[in-house]
This record gives C-alpha cells, sequence and structure tokens, in this order.
C-alpha cells in the first residue's frame, strides 16, 4: 500500500509534514506531524504576568493579534479583572477586525489560491483590458527568463487544475491586488498597534492609550477599501469557483463536532452575545448548540512529543510540557508513524474527550445554528447561489471550509464601522477612558477564548508569587492537527483526509488541498 | 502618450528613479547615489536568486515581508529578485519543493535569507523534509553569496533562546562559530522582531550595488541602519528633555500629547534600530506611536529588557544625570564584513569559506 508523505507542507504558517496510506486511488489512513517546537509555556514561566501576551504573540507571527488579545484577557482573569473600559473593549473589536480583514485574504489568494489557479495556463489566456494585458506580459517575462520563482516545480500539468485560461489570469490579478488588499488592512492594524506583525498596544486592564480622532478615521478608510475587495472579488470569486469545483462538497466531511469561543463583544463582554457566538456542535447537530467551557479542555500526550501521561487527559495548565523527542519516521520505505509522530499535543472535548474541528466553519455554523441574523441571511444566500438551497449540512466539506472562511470575511468587513460609531458615541459622551490599572496579584488564575481566524484559540494562566506559575496556549493546532489521542482516536484532519481521492500518489494535490482548507 | 519605460522589467522610468532615490537614500548613499543604484540595478541581467529558509519560526518576518511598498511586493518577486525558495509563498509542496531548492542551491549563485533560530539542543525540535536546522545550515552557509539573518531570531534565538532555552536555540552565526566549526562567519544581521522588510531590501540592494556586504557593527548589524538608537529619533524626545513623562498608561500624558515613554519601560535608550526613520507597514506607523519600545532589536533582549512595562534597568539617562546611553546599553563596536571586494553587480559575492576541519578559508576577492 503506498505511502504518501507531503513534507514541507507550503502555503501554511509554520512546519507540517502529512502521511497518508494510499489505496485504489484513495486516502485510506493519514497522520499529521507538526514538526517545529519552541517550548513557549516553558520560557513563560516566572515572568512577570503583564509580559505575557508579549511572549505569547510570537506563536503566530501570522495572527499574533488574537494571541495577543487572547493572553491580554487570560492574564486579566488571573489578575482578578472580568471586564475592561467600554472603549477597550470597541478598540480590540476594531484591532481584531483589521486583522481578519488581512488574515482571510491572505488565506485565500497566497496560500489555498494555487491549489486552483493554474499559473502559467494564464498564459494561454486571450485578455481585452490593457491592465490583464500587461500582467500576462509580465508573467510571460517571467516563464521566459527561466527564474519562475514561486511558480516554479509545482504540479502545474496535474488533470486536477479545471479553470479556463482567461480565470487563471483573473485570479491571478486578484493575487496581486490581494497583496495590496492586506497591506491596507495591516496599515490601519500598525495605526492602532504601533506595527504589524507584533504589535503594541494591549495591557492587562484594557488599552494603553485611546485612538485618536484621525487613527479612527484611517481605520473607517481602511476597512471601506477591504470591504470594497471583498464583496466585489473575494466573495464573486469563490462563488465562482464553486460550481467548476463542486466535487469539493463530496470531500472532507470531518469529525462533525464543532467549537467556537466567539468573535467580537458586545457591551455585555459575555463570549455567547458576540457577534460571532461562543458555542459547539456535536454529531453534526447544528439546531443544537451547546455552551463550552474553557475548563473542560483536556490535552492528551501519547502521540505527542512530550512525557508520557498515557491515559489521563489533563487541563491546559497541568499537562506535560517537557518535551521528549524521539524520531520522525523516514519519508522513503514502508515504515508508518507509531508512538510518538506530533510536536503538537490532542486536544480533546468534554467528558466524551471528544476531537473537535475549529476554524471559520464553526464559528459560521455556531453563528447560523444560534440564529445570528446576518449570518443565517448570508449563508443561506450562498448555499442557493451554489445550488444547496436549505441544505447547510453541505458546507460540512472541503468546500464549506473554503467557503466560510470568506463569508467570515464578509460578516467582518460588515461590522468593521459599527465598532467606529460605538467608540466616537462614548468619546461623544464624554466617556475616554480606555484603562483600569490593577496590580499584579500574589496568586490567581485565569483563562479566556477566542475566535482566531484558524479558529477556537484559548490561553490559560496560573500566577504564583505574583509571577506565571504556569501557562497553556491551546491555539487551533491543537485541535485541527491534532495527533491521535491516548484511545488512539484520530485528530480532525487525520479523519477528515479519509476518503479524499488521490488520482496521482506522485502528485498528491487532493491532500495538499484538503490540508489547506484547515488554514494550518 | 504612453510613459517612457526604463529598462527595467517594464516599470515607468518615473517609478523606477523615484525607487532608486528612496533606496539610496536608505542606504546612505544620498542624491549621488541615485545613479550608481539605477545603473546597478539595469546592469544586472538576471534576477538574483534569493532562497529563504524557515527554522524556529513564527513566520512573522516572512509577513513582514508581505508588507513591503518600495518597492512593491509584486515588482520584488516578478522583477527585482528570484525568490525561488520561500516555503509561506511557493506554490510547490513535498518532494517538489525539496528538488525546487536542490537545482537552485547547487549553482551555488543565490542569496541565502534565514527566518528563525537553529535548535541545537534537541535537534528534532525543528525539521523540514525529515533534516534539522543544523543539517540545513551546514549545507547553505558554505554555498551561498552571502548569508543574511533575517529578524532577532535568526540573528539571536529570539524568543526561543530565552531563558531557560528548551531546545538550546541559536542564531545562525552563533551556531556556525560554536557548533558549524567556522572560526569567523559572515552573518548580516537584520534583528528586529519582526524582521523589517525594508532592512532586508536595502541589504540586498547594498551587496548588489556595491558588490561588497554593508559595514558590520560588534553585534552584526549594517551600521547604515543601526548605528542610532530609538531614542535619538524618537518624536517624543523633546518632553524626555523637558523632563514630562507618562507615569501611567491611558492618563492625560498619553493620547495625543505623546509625553516621554521612559518610566513606563521604553527601552529606546539603549535600542539601536532604524524604527524612527524607516517606519513600519508602509511608513504609517512605529510602536512608540502607542507603547514604549521593548527593545526587539538587541540581543536577548527578553531576558535583559523585561518586564517591559518597568524602567530600563542599568541606571539613568544622557541629559539627566550625564550618563550616556553606551554605558547603560548593549555597546557598540564596528566591526567589518572582510574579504570581500567589489566585482560590479551580479557579481557573485563570496563570503569566507571554512572547511569542517575548521580552517578559516578567507578568499579575498569575488572569485565565480
Amino acid at each position: 500500500m503506498p505511502k504518501v508523505v507531503i513534507d514541507p507542507v507550503t502555503r501554511i504558517e509554520g512546519h507540517l509534514r502529512v502521511t497518508c496510506q494510499v489505496e485504489d486511488g484513495q486516502v485510506v489512513d493519514a497522520w499529521n506531524h507538526a514538526t517545529q517546537f519552541r517550548g513557549f509555556e516553558i520560557i513563560m514561566r516566572d515572568r512577570d504576568p503583564r509580559d505575557a501576551w508579549q511572549f505569547a504573540q510570537r506563536i503566530c507571527g501570522v495572527c499574533p493579534t488574537p494571541h495577543a488579545h487572547t493572553s491580554v484577557v487570560a492574564t486579566e482573569r488571573a489578575m482578578g479583572i472580568e471586564r475592561v473600559p467600554d472603549n477597550a473593549r470597541i478598540i480590540r473589536n476594531m484591532f481584531e477586525a483589521t486583522h481578519v480583514g488581512y488574515d482571510h485574504i491572505l488565506w485565500f489568494y497566497l496560500l489555498n489560491a494555487f491549489d486552483y489557479v493554474n499559473v502559467p495556463d494564464a498564459l494561454n489566456a486571450s485578455p481585452t483590458t490593457p491592465a490583464l494585458q500587461n500582467l500576462q506580459s509580465q508573467l510571460r517575462a517571467v516563464v521566459e527568463s527561466g527564474q519562475l520563482g514561486p511558480f516554479a516545480g509545482h504540479w502545474w500539468d496535474h488533470p486536477g487544475y479545471l479553470l479556463e485560461p482567461d480565470q487563471n489570469l483573473e485570479l491571478v490579478s486578484h493575487y496581486l491586488q490581494a497583496i495590496e488588499i492586506q497591506q491596507i488592512s495591516n496599515d490601519a492594524q500598525a495605526r492602532i498597534g504601533g506595527r504589524f506583525p507584533m504589535v503594541m498596544s494591549f495591557i492587562p486592564g484594557g488599552m494603553q492609550e485611546r485612538l485618536e480622532i484621525e487613527e479612527i478615521q484611517y481605520y473607517i478608510g481602511a476597512m471601506e477599501r477591504v470591504k470594497d475587495f471583498v464583496d466585489n472579488v473575494m466573495v464573486p470569486d469563490v462563488l465562482a469557483l464553486a460550481p467548476v469545483y463542486i466535487e469539493l462538497a463530496e470531500q472532507g466531511q470531518g469529525v462533525g463536532n464543532y467549537l467556537s469561543w466567539g468573535l467580537y463583544d458586545d457591551a455585555s463582554q459575555e463570549p455567547a452575545n458576540r457577534v460571532l457566538p461562543s458555542g459547539m456542535i456535536l454529531d453534526r447537530r447544528i439546531t443544537d448548540v451547546q455552551q463550552p467551557d474553557l475548563n473542560e479542555v483536556r490535552m492528551f500526550t501519547k502521540h505527542s512529543w512530550y512525557a508520557d501521561d498515557a491515559g489521563q487527559g489533563r487541563h491546559p495548565l497541568d499537562a506535560s510540557q517537557d518535551p521528549q523527542y524521539t524520531e520522525l519516521p523516514p519519508i522513503e520505505g514502508e515504515t508508518l508513524p507509531s508512538g510518538k509522530y506530533d510536536w503538537s499535543t490532542a486536544a480533546r472535548y468534554g467528558e466524551r474527550n471528544l476531537p473537535m474541528e475549529a476554524g471559520p466553519l464553526a464559528d459560521m455554523l455556531v453563528a447560523y445554528g444560534s440564529g445570528r441574523e446576518q449570518v443565517v441571511s448570508l449563508v443561506d444566500q450562498t448555499l442557493a447561489d451554489i445550488g444547496a438551497e436549505g441544505q447547510p449540512q453541505v458546507l460540512m466539506s472541503n468546500l464549506g471550509r473554503i467557503a466560510a472562511r470568506v463569508l467570515r470575511e464578509k460578516v467582518n468587513v460588515d461590522f468593521a464601522y459599527q465598532w467606529a460609531q460605538e467608540l466616537l458615541d462614548n468619546y461623544g459622551n464624554g466617556d475616554m477612558q480606555v484603562y483600569d490599572a490593577v496590580d499584579v496579584p500574589d496568586s490567581g488564575e485565569g483563562a479566556a477564548g477566542w475566535s482566531a481566524p484558524r479558529g477556537a484559540l484559548a490561553h490559560y494562566m496560573r500566577i504564583e508569587g505574583g509571577r506565571i506559575g504556569a501557562y497553556a496556549a491551546v491555539p487551533p493546532t491543537n485541535w485541527n492537527l491534532s495527533p491521535r489521542d491516548d484511545d488512539d482516536v484520530r485528530g480532525p484532519l487525520e479523519q477528515t483526509l479519509i476518503g479524499v481521492p488521490v488520482e496521482d500518489p506522485e502528485r498528491p494535490l487532493e491532500i495538499l488541498r484538503t490540508i489547506h482548507t484547515f488554514d494550518p | 502618450m504612453s510613459e517612457e519605460m526604463s529598462a527595467f522589467r517594464g516599470v515607468t522610468r518615473r517609478d523606477f528613479l523615484k525607487y532608486c532615490t528612496w533606496l539610496a537614500g536608505v542606504m546612505g548613499l544620498g542624491e549621488a547615489g541615485m545613479a550608481r543604484v539605477a545603473s546597478a540595478l539595469e546592469a544586472a541581467a538576471r534576477r538574483p536568486s534569493v532562497v529563504w529558509s524557515s527554522f524556529q519560526v513564527c513566520t512573522g518576518c516572512a509577513i513582514q515581508l508581505l508588507q513591503a511598498r518600495e518597492p512593491t511586493v509584486q515588482n520584488l518577486i516578478l522583477q527585482q529578485i528570484s525568490l525561488d525558495y520561500q516555503d509561506n509563498v511557493m506554490a510547490a509542496a513535498g518532494s517538489a519543493a525539496e528538488e525546487v531548492l536542490r537545482q537552485v542551491t547547487e549553482g551555488e549563485d543565490f542569496y541565502w535569507v534565514v527566518e528563525g533560530s537553529v535548535a541545537t539542543g534537541i535537534p528534532g525540535a525543528m525539521t523540514v523534509a525529515g533534516r534539522t536546522s543544523m543539517e540545513v545550515v551546514d549545507e547553505l552557509y558554505p554555498k551561498a553569496n552571502a548569508t543574511i539573518a533575517m529578524g532577532s531570531c535568526a540573528a539571536y534565538g529570539n524568543i526561543q533562546a530565552a531563558r531557560p532555552n528548551p531546545t538550546g536555540a541559536k542564531g545562525i552565526a552563533a551556531y556556525l562559530r560554536e557548533d558549524g566549526g567556522v572560526a569567523d562567519p559572515v552573518v548580516v544581521n537584520l534583528p528586529r522582531c519582526p524582521g523589517h522588510g525594508d532592512d532586508l531590501i536595502a541589504t540586498l540592494t547594498y551587496a548588489l550595488v556595491n558588490g561588497e556586504l554593508p559595514e558590520l557593527d560588534a553585534v552584526g548589524r549594517p551600521v547604515f541602519l543601526y548605528g542610532q538608537t530609538i531614542h535619538d529619533t524618537c518624536f517624543r524626545r523633546g518632553h524626555f528633555e523637558a523632563g514630562r513623562f507618562v507615569e501611567r498608561f491611558g492618563d492625560e500624558s498619553t493620547g495625543d500629547r505623546d509625553w516621554c515613554l521612559y518610566k513606563v519601560g521604553c527601552k529606546g535608550p539603549v535600542t539601536y534600530a532604524p524604527c524612527g526613520r524607516n517606519l513600519w507597514n508602509g511608513n504609517v506607523s512605529w510602536c512608540v506611536n502607542n507603547a514604549p519600545c521593548q527593545g526587539c532589536a538587541e540581543p536577548d533582549f527578553w531576558d535583559e529588557l523585561t518586564p517591559f512595562y518597568d524602567q530600563v534597568r542599568g541606571g539613568d539617562l544622557p541629559g539627566l544625570y550625564g550618563v550616556t546611553a553606551e554605558q547603560i546599553g548593549i555597546g557598540l563596536g564596528i566591526a567589518t564584513a572582510a574579504g570581500l571586494a567589489a566585482h560590479g553587480v551580479g557579481t557573485a559575492i563570496r563570503s569566507r569559506r571554512t572547511t569542517r576541519a575548521g580552517e578559516p578559508g578567507r578568499r579575498e576577492g569575488g572569485e565565480l
């Protein structure tokens, strides 16, 4: 039975290998291996709790802002702070809106598009506009120079590429536009945070400075441009791609459990009241949304390169963080992964130790099942547009993961202006407060959850003697790319890969596509 | 009437000269340097090949490079350089990606950019295609025209190397010197966390235009970029001199009053970096607009310059008590990357070569 290994999985953040067994043109088993460890939680021990978020945002340079934000809220909870001033709540929403604004655009065009868009085939297009003609001649110059750069060596002749040459050329032009638009969103983020990546302006208790009027204006102008691109380029692109690649709706159904900690606080600062509310869906029951508990998360390390606690699911703050590397099986040969094979630990939920899928699909399904009006109409309209009216279960697929990320961006830009308006209203009413000073206590414990662009993100902190006694981050990787747990139940990506067709094991494009739907 | 095109791959003459002027400014060449930059870029027949390795990373440096404006990212990757291997943006994956790397590097005519630290204590803490970061350095450092450490991780180990450094993380130069058997490695360090895309573009262009690497300071940073402290270039400096300090976040002294952040933890006086001259994200902002500087361009800032919101340790400040920033800072000395000679643009630059036996194979001149 052929073993198919992709290492490196490119166009992601970090380092990932995926091993699959392929039989009769289908994946029959799969293992994912995060091949990087840095030891953040060990490094953060015994430091000033106020500094935690600065460490934590370096976990991911693609999504530092939600890490910083979630970490600072976990620090607040450990310090006994349950709420921040309303202006801080709004500025944090604005911050996240600029971040989501860039992130989903980056993913859809820079990380995911080359799985469907054939760049060399754009040379066969017959463009009629000067802009596209110019782009085509630029591309031709690159190809004729023999220096293809990022386009070199890919499986461009794979039969799975189905777009027409004109569509390919147009999408390459959107790819280049996307680079500019993500910059515009990040410029607004830098006006709030000093720079991007690695933002500067959070502080336990609120924000370090209030936003000045010109910073708010800048945000509004930038988000208008992002919204214009999302409404007129990105959403139409996904609707144009869906019918061509409709087989994606038959692939990658996954584990059927979905987890969201929620996105965008309203004035109550309660996760269940967020624009995209916290919630979970079990066994594909979309209409039965339950509230998740941050303290019901359990970590397993039987198959991870940490000290072994077989049979022991542990609370994140009590889970093993001590590295215990063994080996990766060689790429060649028949050896399959066994024992420990992953730097990611396995996160599971509740009594049943459930693997949970996290990400925009989970966020959108939970919001849909919770009856959030904007989300319901948006999802229903999209289902109608792709010929699946009234069948939200169609979204539980590779296609759904792609579409949900685009729709989540749409929700983001539709709400972006509201935060600026709320902030200006508060200013107008004389409320300028952004910070409540609180001293670091001698002891405390806290947790916070948020829906980062990749999905459910949680941070946990224990303060001992005024210092960080224990720290844990449970990012979406620990859910989506978890290895098998102590009962050998596969993680979501491993499960999702099973059944994916593979036309040519030498060029496993379908496996790459499936991995990318999780934005790993 | 169509605009006059430059000889430089389909860019208008005006945009091209504007870009050259900007680069000459960043490189400290002044107006006279603009013509040199322009002729050097136009003379390059083949786009310089760039190989980007990611080791223990968060990918922040790559994301920062995607924020570059001058040139636009599009012009950078389609016209100025050939970004032949970069795992976040390249189309190819798996063995196809590794084959691209093999083909590009066997020609030994490429600039090597590294993001991330080298894991020396637990080699398996970072693998790509089954190879550790140490194995990749051992193979590519001797082959590259020049090695550029993009960001604080590749330069000094950064956050991974903060105590207790569970993976034995090191910067490239430290790994080469301490474990790799290279007595005197030549690595251009471009620290900041994340690394700044403009620093990388300026350094690559400097090497192309001058045929040699820029002069480096004691910790491997180009002097033309890292010669001044944040404090020296800060717009809040007047408040510092006048003794007006923010004592507490969010009060009247913040917001649009811009008082000095020294007392709430600014590390600007001990941090050498160009942030105040080349701002971030298309020049729209920089950290001290919104927060105290955290010193991210300095080696070991996670241990030496924390807590971030406490006043900098080690003394007082110039202007107040007559103690110089150098005395309390991490020190600035000047070292040069010797052994390189100008051969004009397009000529391969050769760093010092060293055999594994440890003989410094110093090679004068840029042999091809």
